[in-house]
């Protein structure tokens, strides 16, 4: 009965590999701990902007060079949580201005982490995510969304 | 090789509803009497233009399965048709019995065939699969059959949509692996060696003379060659427009609506696109910078009738609108998916009319000017 432990997969020339099709930033990848250590190192300024009380620069420091790669788990939940933090921080009023600022490229990756936090209501305030939602598909339009559900960096 | 199209007078948007589902399909005649469609099953329906409308004089039945896509030869008048199948036939009129004779083609491919379309010069036609192939088509003299070609490396899954370059041996391909290439499809006895083009000199069967693709890696859906043939533009499905100049730079639009599924170039710095939002979209080409122009569509405007009661009960029973006008159709032409647009009158490098079909059954007729 060897026949039923034989991987029929693996005879099969025309396999498609997920390596074949994508590839992260032309197969340089950053090891999952640089990535943390990087994370990390951009929580503490994060919070230092806070601090101080500029929101916008704590947004676009955080969701600045996100943490993409195939094993960076670690590194993108620990993202996910500073992104959340200055979600959460910013006042409703603040919200459009700030969006209206955003450039094209930090409006798709914004959305991704909105989507990222609506995830885990568990975790985060979906309220205040829905809020965001709103705000910035005003601005983005629905090609915005499309790109997140397309995009095969996640953060 | 400038196509001229005959001049016919021009005339408002003309809209058709030739089928209740979605059109796959359609491609029109040389002189535009007549047009080929698929009604969403495995059959072509031709139909013949009287006055306003159009009446049904064909109904071509030899595929198995849904034909997915049609092309109308305008100088040769054939018309080639694939299917999921995986079969593609080549269709003759002939005017003594007024039928139309179909010749299979053999693919040699193991999926089901998405796009066909003849070369500018008709003497070859090239048909996109799901079996991760292109299969060039030409016809054999000595065995009097249309054998095929494949062009297989490096796609790596369906290929989604084709357009041939204007001189007949390049081809453009948009596939579901995130890619847009450029290939050789050059056929010995067939074709003449082609002058020199910016997108390569020796160009042998299958070469790549570039593959491109969008950051954000969607499928490209649609792809077309400028009508110089100098620039490639594809669309993805990450609402993302890729304008590339080849041996040149390539310029990304991100645009702010659904993806879109069919582009047409209309003049070296016009586009048009269509897909999910159901409406044809410009994009111009101002100074260096290519950007979203305008919305051919400008949509109805809303009738405001006066509403008796007896109307009010009538719509609450037969629509199930209560209050008012609840908006149950869409305030543009399309009411689906807008799947193919296609040129319909004006020569290569200055499109005056588009057609476009539809999953909802429509086919319509636009002026751009």
């Amino acid at each position: 009965m060897s026949y039923r432990s034989t991987d029929v997969d693996i005879l099969d020339e025309d396999q498609l590999f997920q390596k074949d099709l994508f590839t992260f930033a032309g197969g340089l990848e950053l090891e999952p701990d640089v990535a943390l250590k990087n994370v990390q190192a951009k929580g503490v300024d994060v919070r230092n902007f806070l601090t101080r009380g500029n929101t916008e620069k704590a947004l676009t420091t955080a969701i600045e060079n996100p943490p993409y790669g195939s094993n960076t788990t670690d590194a993108k939940d620990q993202n996910t949580k500073i992104v959340m933090e200055v979600l959460n921080s910013i006042k409703a009023t603040d919200i459009p201005s700030i969006v209206k600022n955003l450039t094209l490229e930090q409006q798709d990756v914004l959305m991704k982490y909105i989507y990222r936090g609506m995830a885990s209501p568990e975790l985060y305030n979906s309220a205040v995510l829905l809020n965001w939602h709103e705000k910035l598909t005003e601005v983005a339009g629905v090609g915005c969304i499309v790109r997140v559900t397309t995009d095969r960096r996640t953060v | 090789m400038k196509k001229m199209l005959l001049s016919l007078k021009m005339s408002p948007t003309e809209i058709h509803q030739l089928n209740l589902g979605p059109i796959t399909a359609h491609a029109f005649n040389k002189d535009r009497s007549q047009v080929a469609i698929c009604p969403n099953n495995n059959e072509v329906h031709v139909y013949q233009k009287s006055g306003k409308g159009w009446n049904l004089i064909h109904a071509l039945a030899e595929h198995d399965k849904l034909v997915t896509s049609i092309d109308w030869a305008p100088e040769s008048n054939q018309l080639v048709t694939c299917s999921q199948d995986r079969n593609a036939y080549v269709w003759t009129f002939d005017s003594v019995t007024n039928k139309w004779k179909p010749t299979l083609v053999l693919l040699r491919i193991n999926r089901a065939a998405t796009f066909v379309r003849w070369s500018p010069n008709e003497n070859k036609f090239a048909v996109a699969s799901g079996a991760r192939c292109i299969a060039i088509c030409y016809f054999d003299e000595e065995n009097d059959w249309w054998t095929s070609k494949h062009l297989k490396k490096p796609i790596r899954s369906t290929v989604l949509s084709l357009d041939w370059h204007p001189n007949n041996v390049l081809l453009a391909a948009g596939c579901a692996d995130f890619k847009a290439r450029v290939f050789s499809a050059f056929v010995k006895g067939v074709d003449q060696k082609p002058p020199p083009t910016p997108w390569g000199d020796k160009l042998p069967f299958n070469t790549i003379c570039g593959e491109f693709s969008n950051d954000s890696s969607g499928w490209i859906h649609s792809v077309s060659f400028s009508p110089s043939g100098d620039a490639l533009a594809f669309s993805g499905h990450d609402s993302q427009i890729c304008i590339v100049y080849a041996g040149g730079e390539t310029q990304n639009i991100r645009t702010s609506s659904l993806p879109y599924l069919s582009l047409l170039w209309i003049t070296e710095e016009k586009l048009i696109a269509a897909g999910h939002d159901c409406v044809p979209v410009l994009f111009e080409k101002q100074g260096q910078q290519w950007r979203f122009s305008k919305v051919i569509d400008v949509g109805k405007k809303k009738v405001v009738t006066e509403a008796t009661v007896f109307n009010r009960f009538q719509d609450w029973d037969s629509k199930g609108i209560r209050e008012g006008s609840k908006e149950i159709e869409l305030n543009t032409i399309h009411q689906n998916t807008i799947t193919s647009i296609r040129p319909y009158q004006g020569s290569r490098h200055d499109i005056s009319n588009i057609s476009s079909s539809g999953i909802d059954g429509k086919l319509v007729v636009w002026d751009l000017k």
